[in-house]
């Protein structure tokens, strides 16, 4: 977390004196890029532009060299920080920049798994197909469902989203011809009827780091576009955005598909991982709930925030889950509790807010949703 | 026919006692905007609460579900009054995930105390039942039914007539105005998250008496509050007692005729479908409009 946070003031000290000549507009310069990436001015250096994507090109070429270097029960728990990276990134297209609470959007992870598990086994589809498709059919069901969930705000719409993921696992466990039911259904890996030869630790870790990489990349171009900007209208007045020309229908509804297409991908990839996936697992709650604490402790609405808050908590989840096996339930509620009630906006933007107040005080912080 | 009969029956009782649930749930999301998800921990805490009373003293359930209550409204009251208050102004997924943390909290301490295993509170007239006609109506489920609606009853009595219940509804309408005419907002939410965790463990101590439980059940126990509170409309207390009963009645005869666990997603589909077309609730009014809750 710190060396992210560090080079941003070195990062924008830099061009005080070497790069930007007009001495005019600096301090404007400064200012805005105080304020995030989404109102940066166009004066902004250029290099400040692609800074995001050379760190993402960076990070991809630093895990890729450390695979050799990790055995593979280390190369399992990475693949799954890299998993839950890029669902973290999924949620918060529609969660955090849009600002509408998906409870169900563990529904994606499931369809896109199912529909790959099915595919492989039922239609002799290859692996490679079934992804895409898997993606293509979540983000249509995303479409399909937000359509008419759309419509509903705040709770209603988190508690509908609820109601379609739950029933979703039990149309799927209903309906055994087709998903196996309860009892699960395999992929084939093995002998002749194996489509696609199962990828061993190494392929998926390279896999999951390529889907890590794909959300955090769509999350900086979202981030940094239109598209993005509406959805920001969007989460902080909608009726403004509708007055302001936006069509907030085809945006809401885009941002879902899209949070769907990536979230397809990972379950997709996550059911052949795994070989054999049961409804229990794939419609797990916690799943949809994991990913919604990730990106608001590390700060929704960002792109590094869900990045970081991933790492983090899978890395502790991991950590407790070794070492205190019993109870790692009860320390992680404990520490959802103490993230919530001290970070309630994330910890990117209470590092953003506090370097622009100066306000660095948790008990202050504490203040702001207090009765 | 006496089937359906006797699915109907068992539906309308166990309806009862999911009224008893959600109206306090509902209660809690109509006047300080707040879902619950640690709703169904604090049926099976007391169930805990009526077993070990039961199991260590003899206590009747029927008895012991006022210590139920008790403990609960003190759980409540602290965790509203030093917990959630701190939160209560954020955005909606903020309140969301600190009632999961709770969630988890007490459903992994019910764990690691009472461990996994099914318990149920044992009384030597529960098992009974009265036969009418063809039907028969057990004696526990019948007395945990008139009990549930009295209690209902009684909370939405004290709601509306009494003063405390005023400034309950008072602070749900409008907190500012509610304060400025010197209303405690945070000891009159306090006390709304108390009677609901209050209502949800009497609930749970005759939850346990007429059936089994354990920690994990408590989800399930969420889900069906939502369902019911969306469908009689938020903090509408009748609407959650319509609610409960309907749902009872579909889970009963949904068990009875539909094949394998369709009936798991029947409730599900009633939910998104009320949702979508009727926001506002199956009865009257809801508390908030569902599209224009910000």
């Amino acid at each position: 977390m710190t060396p992210e946070t560090e080079t941003e003031p070195t990062g924008s000290d830099q061009p005080n004196g070497t790069e930007q000549p007009s001495g005019t507009d600096q301090p404007t310069g400064v200012e805005a890029a105080e304020l995030g990436a989404g109102v940066r001015s166009s004066a902004e250096p250029v290099w400040r532009r692609w800074l995001p994507f050379g760190l993402l090109l960076l990070g991809v070429l630093v895990m890729l060299g450390a695979q050799s270097q990790l055995y593979s029960g280390q190369e399992r728990t990475v693949a799954a920080i890299f998993m839950f990276v890029a669902l973290a990134q999924g949620w918060n297209i529609i969660g955090g920049f849009t600002g509408y609470a998906s409870f169900g959007q563990v529904v994606f992870f499931g369809v896109g798994g199912y529909f790959t598990a099915v595919a492989m086994s039922h239609w002799g589809f290859n692996f490679w197909v079934s992804l895409v498709v898997s993606g293509l059919v979540a983000a249509a069901f995303g479409a399909l469902i937000g359509l008419p969930l759309l419509r509903l705000r705040g709770h209603y719409f988190a508690i509908a989203t609820l109601g379609v993921a739950e029933g979703m696992r039990e149309v799927v466990t209903n309906v055994p011809g087709l998903t196996g039911g309860g009892a699960g259904i395999s992929v084939p890996t093995v002998g002749k009827d194996a489509t696609t030869a199962y990828l061993g630790n190494d392929g998926f870790y390279l896999l999951f780091l390529a889907l890590a990489a794909l959300s955090v990349l769509v999350a900086i171009l979202v981030a940094r576009n239109k598209f993005g900007f509406a959805l920001r209208a969007i989460n902080q007045d909608e009726d403004a955005a509708a007055a302001m020309g936006i069509n907030t229908t085809r945006a809401k509804v885009s941002a879902f598909a899209l949070s769907g297409l990536v979230t397809g991908l990972v379950g997709s990839t996550y059911a052949f991982q795994q070989v054999t996936i049961f409804p229990q697992r794939l419609f797990d709650v916690d799943i949809t709930v994991l990913m919604v604490v990730m990106v608001v402790i590390g700060g929704s609405g960002t792109v590094l925030g869900p990045l970081l808050g991933a790492v983090a908590l899978q890395f502790l989840s991991e950590y407790l889950r070794r070492n205190f096996t019993e109870v790692h339930t009860f320390i992680l509620g404990a520490i959802i509790i103490a993230a919530v009630v001290l970070l309630p906006q994330g910890a990117v933007n209470y590092v953003r807010e506090a370097r622009q107040s100066g306000e660095w005080s948790l008990l202050a912080n504490v203040r702001r949703y207090r009765l | 026919m006496s089937q359906f009969l006797q699915a109907t029956i068992y539906g309308l009782l166990q309806g009862g006692l999911l009224a008893l649930i959600a109206v306090g749930f509902s209660l809690v999301w109509g006047v300080m905007n707040v879902v619950n998800l640690a709703h169904g921990s604090f049926v099976i805490l007391g169930a805990y609460v009526g077993w070990k009373l039961n199991s260590a003293m003899g206590l009747d359930p029927f008895l012991g579900m006022l210590v139920a209550a008790v403990v609960l409204f003190a759980v409540g009251y602290l965790l509203q009054r030093w917990l959630i208050n701190l939160v209560i102004n954020g955005p909606i997924f903020i309140t969301l995930l600190l009632t999961f943390g709770l969630d988890l909290l007490i459903v992994q301490g019910m764990n690691i105390t009472f461990s996994a295993d099914y318990r149920s509170i044992k009384t030597a007239y529960a098992g009974d039942s009265l036969a009418l006609g063809s039907v028969r109506v057990p004696v526990g489920r019948l007395l945990a039914f008139v009990i549930a609606l009295l209690v209902t009853f009684a909370l939405v009595a004290l709601v509306n007539r009494t003063r405390t219940g005023l400034s309950i509804m008072a602070t749900g309408m409008d907190r500012g105005a509610a304060r400025l005419m010197g209303i405690r907002a945070r000891h009159a939410y306090a006390l709304t998250f108390g009677i609901a965790a209050a209502l949800a463990g009497m609930a749970g101590t005759m939850v346990g008496t007429v059936g089994t439980f354990n920690p994990a059940a408590a989800g399930g126990f969420t889900l069906l509050s939502f369902v019911i509170a969306v469908l009689g409309g938020l903090g509408n207390m009748y609407g959650a007692l319509v609610g409960g009963l309907l749902i009872g009645l579909v889970e009963a005869w949904g068990g009875q005729y539909l094949p394998g666990t369709w009936v798991n997603a029947l409730a599900f589909a009633v939910l998104v479908l009320v949702l979508v077309f009727r926001p506002s609730g199956l009865v009257g009014r809801a508390y908030y409009s569902a599209r224009q809750e910000v």
